[in-house]
């Protein structure tokens, strides 16, 4: 009985997963552009051909040549160094901020379906009012209140980004709470937390996957936009809404200058959106009626044996 | 049953979700527009003069229309849109007679008495005579929450004689009153606006200016018209006036060409691109000079040598090349050159000397990197970098520190809590009144509340000389010299006001005000 149970609880494995995920190549591009960035963010200030904060101040603004590849900004530093050094505290933030949405909404979600009305109808109160909430201007706010920091400003947009995790995971595990094999585990004396451990978190898991990748798309734009109005980073750090906002108070001198910035955030968030989208597509995370409609995707169905399940997000 | 069953579906507290959400997004609304709608008042215009076009500038909102309650030095530009001052600032700095055509002193220097023009009229045609102008100064000095009264302590009674002359009695000998009285201390408040509602004074100005506020919505724009009774109202060649906050840097040039404005301000980096954009661009020298606020209470600052080696450290001509794109002049001192206040033997007090600076630090025993946290509130991005970049190259680890603009008067001028802030200086009518903002014991911009014997006693004699007396010079300049010697404030630049035209007469070239008497608009 366990063992059927298991068996019918689980997804495809991690690498069959990355195989299947790999044969789409819209998440090909994606995957390889987020490595890339991924590398950028690791080893970007390392590689950068000056150091990102050294000011050229004979050299102020100037276009693009041999010794400055991108050309220099208001006060004579390297662009390009500035934008490979700029990735990780870009794109860490973003992660962050997704990080502590996925720690506080996915736990919440799980929790609002098992442990009885009152915590369900606090939690979706409190998730309805922060659904309102508007990330910036929060993160504003929390960052006058908390002063002003990268930490806090993620703290801000962490929370914001809860909800959609609270309820996605928690549509989940609605659909999951009345499945036959969830019921029999019970019947049989399993207990609560045997239940979501063994049934439920490996069907969660795709989702918050998905979830997470168009998040982190999202928080990465809200970081950029912080940034852009001299929040949560402090300069003279780089980052790509820091430099995108620096920027535009040159556009007579530099009107070419804000497409690196902004090309770097783009690449990001669209490759995040077209993974998000594969990850749904190869682990059945989105509803049977979205995937029929979508081309390009017969050639990875989702296991037979898992369709019963499969919830609507 | 069926009792029962309902009673198990019921919520665990009585609101349900869509009363929930019903109820928070009428409590967002309501939130919203209230946050949005800021204050617009609708006032009667004291006249709409014949045509003429309408200058719109886009420059800045005052944070009041009370010169009683203004808090922003810079305030005095939009405040003389609408009240006059009882005398005004040649491009000397020296008096000059506005709404007061002649004042004298007695002979003890305790007493003068201002004498008004004849025929002096509010915007709605209440008279200006020897009572208002008196009452308003009695307002100035007395009222609660009044920010002008620090500047009116030697001031012992105010009265009127006659209809047209206003006597101070002072406490002490005071000279400088004329010049005081040049600023939002001697604008004059219509009594009539102050006793009916004088909270409504910050959205609704009663004065005799040149404009007459007919409009104002607040953080967005004030709509004035042409005030007939202004006593210079020929010399007003347009019909209406339209007041903006300054443009987006990035807009500002596109705004004026587009026509959205056709006076705009401008940074350095913006003059060659108006000029390509053909539009006239009017450079004006002013008052106004960058500075660090230091704080000489708080570490590191409160060892002299390390304020000496900052003032050594800093390339002021490299922060104007970079930043400012050449524009204005270095300056180590908080008057410009020509102004009476400007004291020659400080011209190159403190030119860039890395070398000095490191020395200075090193002899006072700093051997490893002197940790300072530099405040910006939004001025400069690139000042404020470059500055960082200079101080570290001469042993000091500079964090920089941004904090909303809203709150750098509280955590600066109020709270005192900030070390090292980089400001701004706009100049005042009176000498006097600027040492007392700068280096008063209860002076804004002195944040370490300090004093120094040798410069009270050089104001006091500073103050006891008449400003034609030929020593007043002089008084005056050993007072700055000792000021910049002693405090910590370190003077960085001037700042002259840029202006983008676009079918406007050019401006006359003030340094303390923007007046618009014979400006044209084509």
């Amino acid at each position: 009985m366990r063992t059927s149970t298991r068996a019918q609880g689980r997804r495809p494995a991690l690498p069959a997963a990355l195989t299947a995920l790999w044969r789409i190549p819209s998440a090909r591009v994606a995957l390889l552009v987020l490595a890339g960035i991924a590398f950028l963010a690791v080893f970007g200030e390392a590689l950068a051909p000056h150091d990102p904060i050294k000011q050229y101040t004979d050299e102020v603004l100037q276009g693009p040549s041999a010794a400055h590849l991108l050309g220099t900004d208001y006060v004579g530093r390297d662009v390009l160094s500035r934008l490979m050094a700029g990735t990780r505290l870009s794109v860490l933030g973003a992660v962050e901020a997704v990080l502590i949405g996925a720690a506080l909404g996915v736990p919440t979600g799980l929790a609002s379906v098992w442990l009885g009305p009152r915590l369900e109808w606090i939690s979706l109160r409190i998730s309805d009012t922060l659904v309102i909430l508007p990330f910036t201007v929060f993160a504003i706010a929390v960052a006058g209140t908390l002063g002003n920091g990268l930490q806090q400003a993620m703290i801000a947009v962490g929370v914001l980004i809860s909800p959609t995790f609270y309820r996605i995971t928690r549509s989940v595990a609605l659909g999951l709470r009345k499945a036959q094999y969830v019921e029999a585990a019970e019947l049989m004396g399993a207990t609560e937390w045997w239940t979501l451990r063994t049934h439920i978190w490996s069907k969660v898991l795709p989702n918050v996957a998905v979830t997470s990748a168009q998040a982190t798309g999202s928080a990465l734009l809200v970081v950029a936009s912080l940034s852009f109005l001299g929040l949560g980073v402090t300069p003279p750090a780089p980052t790509w809404g820091g430099m995108l906002s620096a920027d535009l108070g040159y556009l007579a001198q530099q009107p070419w200058a804000p497409i690196f910035p902004v090309a770097l955030m783009m690449a990001t968030v669209g490759s995040l959106n077209l993974l998000a989208d594969a990850i749904r597509d190869v682990t059945g995370a989105a509803p049977r009626r979205r995937r029929r409609r979508r081309r390009g995707i017969s050639h990875v169905p989702a296991p037979r044996k898992e369709q019963h399940d499969v919830v609507p997000v | 049953m069926a009792k029962q069953t309902r009673s198990s579906q019921q919520p665990a507290l009585p609101l349900n979700r869509r009363g929930f959400l019903s109820l928070g997004l009428g409590a967002s609304l309501i939130f919203a527009l209230e946050a949005c709608g800021g204050t617009s008042t609708t006032g009667a215009a004291g006249s709409g003069g014949a045509g003429g076009g309408t200058i719109t500038w886009a420059w800045q909102l005052p944070t009041t229309w009370d010169p009683v309650t203004s808090s922003a030095g810079s305030d005095v530009q939009m405040l003389a849109l609408v009240y006059d001052p009882l005398t005004a600032l040649d491009a000397q700095g020296n008096a000059v007679p506005w709404l007061a055509e002649s004042w004298r002193y007695d002979k003890s220097g305790r007493r003068v008495t201002f004498t008004l023009r004849p025929g002096l009229t509010f915007s709605d045609g209440t008279p200006i005579d020897a009572t208002a102008v008196a009452k308003s100064i009695e307002r100035g000095r007395t009222a609660d929450g009044s920010l002008i009264a620090p500047q009116m302590t030697t001031i012992a009674k105010v009265t009127a004689s006659g209809k047209r002359d206003v006597v101070l009695d002072l406490a002490e000998v005071d000279y400088q009153y004329p010049l005081l009285f040049a600023g939002k201390t001697g604008m004059v408040v219509n009594p009539a606006a102050f006793e009916k509602d004088a909270a409504a004074l910050a959205t609704q100005p009663a004065g005799s200016g040149p404009f007459a506020v007919t409009k104002y919505i607040q953080n967005d724009h004030a709509s004035m018209t042409k005030n007939d009774s202004f006593f210079l109202a020929e010399e007003i060649k347009v019909s209406a006036f339209e007041l903006y906050p300054q443009a987006d840097p990035a807009t500002a040039v596109a705004a004026v060409q587009s026509g959205q404005y056709n006076l705009g301000r401008l940074s350095g980096a913006q003059v060659q691109q108006a000029k390509d954009a053909g539009l006239e661009v009017q450079v004006i020298d002013s008052m106004y000079v960058a500075v660090l606020d230091v704080h000489s209470g708080m570490a590191p600052f409160d060892d002299p040598a390390v304020v000496e080696a900052l003032k050594f450290a800093i390339d002021r001509e490299k922060i104007k090349e970079v930043a400012n794109f050449g524009v204005g002049d270095v300056n180590y001192q908080p008057f410009p050159p020509g102004y009476v206040g400007y004291a020659e033997s400080l011209a190159d007090a403190y030119a860039y000397d890395p070398e000095r600076a490191r020395r200075l630090l090193s002899d006072a025993g700093y051997t490893a990197p002197v940790p300072v946290v530099l405040t910006d509130s939004g001025l400069s991005s690139a000042v404020i970098e470059l500055i960082q970049a200079q101080l570290d190259g001469v042993g000091f680890d500079v964090t920089i520190e941004t904090i909303p603009r809203t709150q750098a008067t509280q955590l600066v001028y109020i709270e005192h809590s900030r070390a090292l802030t980089y400001d701004g200086f706009a100049g005042r009518e009176s000498p006097v009144q600027a040492f007392q903002v700068l280096f008063g014991a209860e002076g804004l911009m002195n944040p370490g509340r300090e004093t120094d014997p040798d410069l009270e006693a050089q104001l006091t004699k500073v103050k006891q000389t008449p400003t034609d007396d030929p020593d007043y010079p002089a008084l005056l300049q050993k007072a700055t010299e000792i000021a910049v010697r002693a405090f910590p404030n370190t003077f960085l630049y001037l700042v002259p006001n840029i202006i983008a035209r676009q079918g406007v007469s050019e401006l006359p070239a003030l340094p303390s005000l923007r007046r618009f008497e014979g400006v044209k608009v084509s």
